[in-house]
């Protein structure tokens, strides 16, 4: 018995040192996306050049049965569409993502879109809207992190 | 069992049928349900973790699968040198030895076990002992699966 | 002297004059934990490997055995002893500190009764006076080489058995006429049996019928009806060899009740522990028989018994080789002469 206990005082103590002690309030809701439904609202990066299709790119994703969350963020030069997938869907992910991709393509040849399906995306994404509503947060900061989400996308195991 | 039967005399196989007779089978149904259920918690906890890595570290879904695997042999590790695993494979069976745990738990357990006969003969010799199939068949069996899907690019198949 | 085909009567009547037993931890909380003279709280038993700890266990044993009699080492003339490690090395190692005379012998669980057998033979026709005779087991140390790492999480199936953690030795000394000490009258040495079993996970059921063989040729060969003995004792049949067993006589025509068929297996360890189907091991017979089956032999419990140790004589190798197991059981009668 003695041993038992001793486990799982270890098992805590690994948990607790784990989980640590990095709670900020802001990332807080972020956070809170991995296990509910946010519907964030689209956003741009503003710039000058281009004018918004990120909410248009919102609605033209939702309408996907299989999908019910959207993040959209767009930046300078790429179009950032972070969504996730039902449940019992997640079997079908890659042909979600790739009829997503098409569809999209077809409907704004002009733009880049970066496509993910994946949970940290989504956090991220939800991250920069909740850092645009502090006026002190920069347009050059807003797009650096958006640059950094693209890179974490593309980053492979 | 069939070629099996053939070769033995007729005595032995009364004998075997009396001895049938008397023997406990394994409960199977009951063991599939233990192992469906601590196999389920133990990717729960993996599914915990895996989440844990995501939200407080830089890592995504495709990303997070490494640390996520670390940490679970990790504690496997500490449950098989505490001689809680053990335990927990007699209750759950598969479902304690399919899930990556339980290939930490046959590593450090022959490990451990061989720990007297000293480092390099001892620990090094042994220490895939029963793992080392493991490898061995799935690095293999991975090797097989990647030639013919190869061979059916080739083709245009898929 | 030679009676029947294979059994030996002991005219002399060689005595057990005191038996030294010792366990581990969970022998110490089993059915019969009042009966060892040494109990250990820990598997390692303070040495730094399980085949140490193997060693002191059965060199406790026989320290015990002679201190109760208050007997120098030197009066003793030979050690007959076995184990189930590769090349018997704690009972050899046992020996070297002991610095008596030594036989190294294999019988796999059967070796406690071989080494009985023989030292009564021994002792018997003055080959000598003293003779220490035991057989140990050591959970750890016998799952490292016949089975998987201590710490390893296979499941085991119901039929398997749990090696027993100990070591039990009598010192067999000549008759003297001592009426309150156990004596040996016979010994039925049994063939070995294999009817093509090969699940090392379940040697209860190979084993059954070598220890039925075993027990028709003793009642054959001394021409006695199976209720002379008051008890007759198989080793570590467990229980799916043992209730096979008492089938398989009952349909020899050996007609006895059910409540005085024992298994040592059975009776060591308590109904909750995890142990499946019962101890198993050389040490299961030893430690219950000169344990508690001696103890209530003093008591008056039982008169006469008859022990017949089972031994499963495969090696790791073989099975991996598919070979079957080939059993083997040899038989002791033992009295009080009172």
């Amino acid at each position: 018995m003695k041993i038992y206990r001793l486990a799982l005082f270890m098992l805590l103590i690994l948990m607790i040192t784990l989980s640590g002690c990095n709670q900020s309030e802001e990332d807080q809701e972020s956070r809170l996306s991995l296990i509910k439904t946010t519907n964030p609202k689209p956003i741009k990066i503003p710039n000058k050049q281009n004018e918004s299709i990120a909410k248009q790119v919102k609605k033209d994703v939702k309408k996907f049965d299989e999908i019910f969350d959207v993040a959209v963020v767009q930046g300078k030069k790429d179009t950032l569409v972070v969504y996730k997938v039902k449940h019992f869907q997640r079997f079908r992910m890659k042909q979600i993502e790739s009829s997503v991709t098409k569809e999209l393509e077809k409907k704004y040849p002009d733009e880049k879109f970066t496509v993910s399906s994946d949970y940290k995306i989504f956090m991220e994404a939800l991250k920069i809207k909740e850092h645009m509503k502090d006026p002190k947060y920069s347009t050059t900061k807003a797009e650096k992190d958006f640059e950094k989400i693209i890179k974490l996308k593309n980053e492979q195991t | 069992m069939g070629k099996k039967q053939k070769k033995l005399t007729p005595q032995q196989q009364q004998y075997q049928q009396l001895e049938q007779k008397h023997e406990i089978p394994r409960p199977v149904v009951k063991n599939c349900l233990k192992a469906f259920f601590v196999g389920g918690l133990i990717c729960l906890i993996g599914q915990a973790i895996s989440y844990f890595y995501i939200a407080y570290f830089d890592f995504t879904e495709a990303t997070a699968g490494n640390p996520t695997t670390a940490t679970m042999v990790f504690i496997s590790m500490l449950l098989t040198g505490f001689g809680v695993y053990d335990r927990i494979g007699q209750f759950g069976g598969a479902g304690s030895a399919v899930p990556v745990t339980g290939f930490g738990n046959a590593v450090i357990s022959a490990a451990i076990e061989h720990r007297t006969e000293g480092f390099v003969l001892g620990v090094g010799g042994n220490m895939f002992k029963l793992a080392g199939s493991v490898i061995l068949f799935g690095t293999f069996s991975a090797f097989v699966v990647a030639l013919i899907k190869t061979v059916l690019i080739m083709w245009g198949v898929i | 002297m030679l009676q029947g085909k294979q059994t030996w009567v002991y005219q002399n009547r060689p005595m057990i004059a005191s038996t030294g037993v010792s366990g581990g931890p969970f022998e110490a909380n089993g059915n019969l934990a009042d009966d060892f003279d040494i109990l250990h709280d820990d598997l390692w038993m303070g040495k730094d490997s399980y085949e140490k700890a193997h060693r002191l266990l059965f060199e406790e044993a026989m320290q015990t055995a002679l201190q109760k009699v208050t007997l120098q080492k030197d009066k003793v003339e030979f050690i007959i002893a076995g184990d189930l490690i590769n090349q018997i090395t704690p009972s050899s190692f046992a020996a070297r500190t002991m610095e008596i005379p030594f036989f190294g012998i294999f019988g796999a669980c059967s070796t406690s009764m071989e080494g009985l057998a023989l030292a009564s033979f021994i002792v018997n026709y003055q080959g000598a006076n003293n003779i220490l005779t035991g057989a140990s087991s050591h959970n750890a140390a016998v799952e490292k080489q016949f089975r998987y790492p201590t710490e390893y999480g296979g499941q085991k199936p119901p039929t398997a058995q749990w090696t027993v953690t100990g070591a039990g030795v009598a010192l067999v000394t000549a008759n003297n006429g001592d009426l309150t000490k156990p004596v040996i009258t016979s010994a039925t040495i049994g063939k070995v049996m294999d009817m093509g079993l090969s699940d090392p996970f379940n040697m209860g059921g190979a084993m059954a019928p070598a220890a039925v063989d075993t027990i028709t040729a003793h009642f054959k060969d001394m021409q006695l009806s199976p209720s002379y003995y008051d008890l007759i004792v198989t080793g570590d049949l467990g229980r799916i060899g043992h209730e096979t067993a008492y089938e398989l006589l009952q349909k020899n025509g050996l007609k006895f009740e059910k409540g005085k068929f024992f298994d040592c297996g059975l009776a060591i360890y308590k109904e909750d522990q995890p142990v499946q189907s019962g101890g198993s091991g050389a040490g299961c017979s030893s430690t219950v028989l000169y344990g508690h089956l001696i103890n209530e032999m003093k008591k008056g419990t039982y008169k006469k018994i008859l022990v017949v140790a089972t031994g499963a004589l495969l090696s790791p190798l073989s099975f991996q080789q598919k070979d079957s197991i080939p059993c083997i059981a040899h038989a002791v009668a033992i009295e009080m002469s009172n």
